[in-house]
């Protein structure tokens, strides 16, 4: 199938972008690797009447401070993932990336255009909740920030309000002592996944003194599991009782099966891959000390 | 409509376009490329792949208006008439290939690939091969083939140290 029509505008720098999106409200849609919203579109499921093309925009860049991690919205997967303070800070972000779609897939896609599009089994919106990431958003009315856990509001529906626009993502970087991985299962390398698994473990000597873990393929946004991350703490890394974490996520979860994967199974699938992210993740943190 | 220059090929020519042409479609009807084949037409098979100021991409997920004063390439640059770059050779030698529908899209994902690992010296694992073709479906070799083409096309260059493009 071949898209609607649509008007097509070039952005030519963030006022003019926001100018434009406000204009067009609900009609108005930013484009920038087209990886998502353009089979979107071809498949009609998307309809905008406007296109505003942010692909000229400064938002390209990958900045450190001794707290954060800002990534501009327009930083392509591959140019990101190929960043080594990536893989040093925030490696379950780094696994991540390698799930998304294929290699010219990341070479176009954006991660801002990946997290504004939210699909339910993606990895970098698991990933941004896992990190306590936020979104930076630019409108006429300024500048806003929204945790990760705010801003995925169900399959595909952010909380950006039309005329908004996610110009940047603020990862803050965790204690030095820290590891993470990141686990996912689909049908073939590149597919939407059945189910993925995320951890992220802070630790003193060889004890865990905080986790994070989140899931996608459970719910219609990816969830993180408090009182299972409770249960980690002061638990050891070479003896982390992942099984038992796993079998308490299993409990926990009630996905929906599909015409690819009972609910059963996705269910067990959710088990099996936090043992594995949660071994994994410790694997690392041993090998790092 | 949009007025838009594009160089395809190495030929400029401007046309007036509505926004939501694809530039697979544009490629194939206003330019006259139909080496540029579109599977799926939603980004999941790869055969529509060209260059956009070389680097690969999907025809199917670009609007041609997105490609004003870009340079575009499509299979029918390579190789010449004959197909003699030695992908293009090595998919025929190796059985890379049984209908072609997809082998345009292949070879377009594939050059650069071929040409990283020609200019460093190295014959990349079977897996690193898989992964850089992980975006491009085939219904008929099941890719063996295709692997074998690939590790004989950089191997060649390697041993003989030209490129026939």
């Amino acid at each position: 199938m071949r898209p609607a029509s649509f008007e097509y505008h070039k952005a030519v720098d963030i006022e003019d972008a926001v100018r434009l999106l406000a204009e067009f409200g609900e009609e108005g849609r930013p484009i920038a690797g087209g990886q998502s919203l353009v089979p979107m579109m071809n498949l009609r499921l998307a309809r905008p009447g406007h296109l505003v093309d942010i692909n000229a925009l400064p938002m390209t860049d990958i900045e450190f401070d001794d707290r954060t991690m800002r990534i501009g919205a327009l930083v392509r997967h591959e140019e990101y993932g190929r960043d080594p303070r990536i893989g040093k800070h925030f490696p379950a972000l780094l696994d991540a990336v390698h799930w998304i779609g294929h290699p010219t897939i990341r070479r176009h896609g954006s991660i801002g255009g990946s997290l504004s599009h939210a699909d339910p089994t993606a990895e970098l919106p698991a990933a941004a909740i896992l990190y306590d990431a936020s979104m930076v958003v630019r409108s006429l009315g300024g500048e806003r920030r929204i945790a990760a856990v705010d801003f995925f509001e169900s399959a595909y529906v952010t909380t950006l309000e039309p005329g908004e626009l996610l110009v940047a993502v603020e990862f803050p970087i965790p204690p030095r002592s820290s590891a993470g991985s990141f686990m996912e299962i689909g049908e073939r390398v590149g597919d939407f996944a059945i189910a993925s698994v995320g951890a992220h473990l802070e630790f003193e000597q060889a004890t865990i003194t905080r986790a994070a873990l989140v899931c996608c393929g459970a719910d219609l946004v990816a969830i993180r599991a408090p009182e299972i991350e409770a249960f980690l703490v002061g638990k050891t890394l070479d003896a982390p009782q992942a099984v038992e974490v796993g079998r308490r996520f299993a409990a926990m979860v009630d996905p929906s099966g599909d015409h690819i994967a009972s609910a059963d199974y996705k269910r067990a699938l959710i088990g099996e891959l936090t043992r594995r992210a949660v071994e994994a993740a410790c694997a690392r943190a041993i090998e790092s000390k | 409509m949009t007025d838009i220059t594009l160089e395809v090929n190495g030929t400029e020519k401007s046309l007036a376009v509505e926004p939501r042409r694809l530039l697979a479609d544009v490629l194939r009807h206003e330019f006259g490329l139909s080496g540029v084949h579109i599977g799926c037409a939603h980004g999941a098979c790869g055969c529509c792949t060209v260059h956009i100021d070389g680097v690969p991409k999907l025809s199917c997920l670009t609007f041609a208006v997105q490609c004003e004063g870009k340079a575009i390439a499509t299979v029918e640059s390579v190789g010449g008439p004959n197909a003699e770059h030695a992908l293009q050779q090595a998919f025929k030698s190796e059985h890379g290939l049984q209908c072609g529908y997809c082998t345009p899209g292949f070879v377009m994902a594939l050059i650069p690939f071929v040409e990283a690992m020609t200019s460093q010296r190295r014959m990349p694992e079977d897996d690193e091969i898989r992964e850089a073709m992980s975006g491009n479906i085939c219904r008929c070799t099941g890719y063996h083939g295709i692997v074998a083409a690939v590790r004989k096309a950089i191997g060649d260059q390697i041993a003989g140290g030209s490129n026939r493009s």
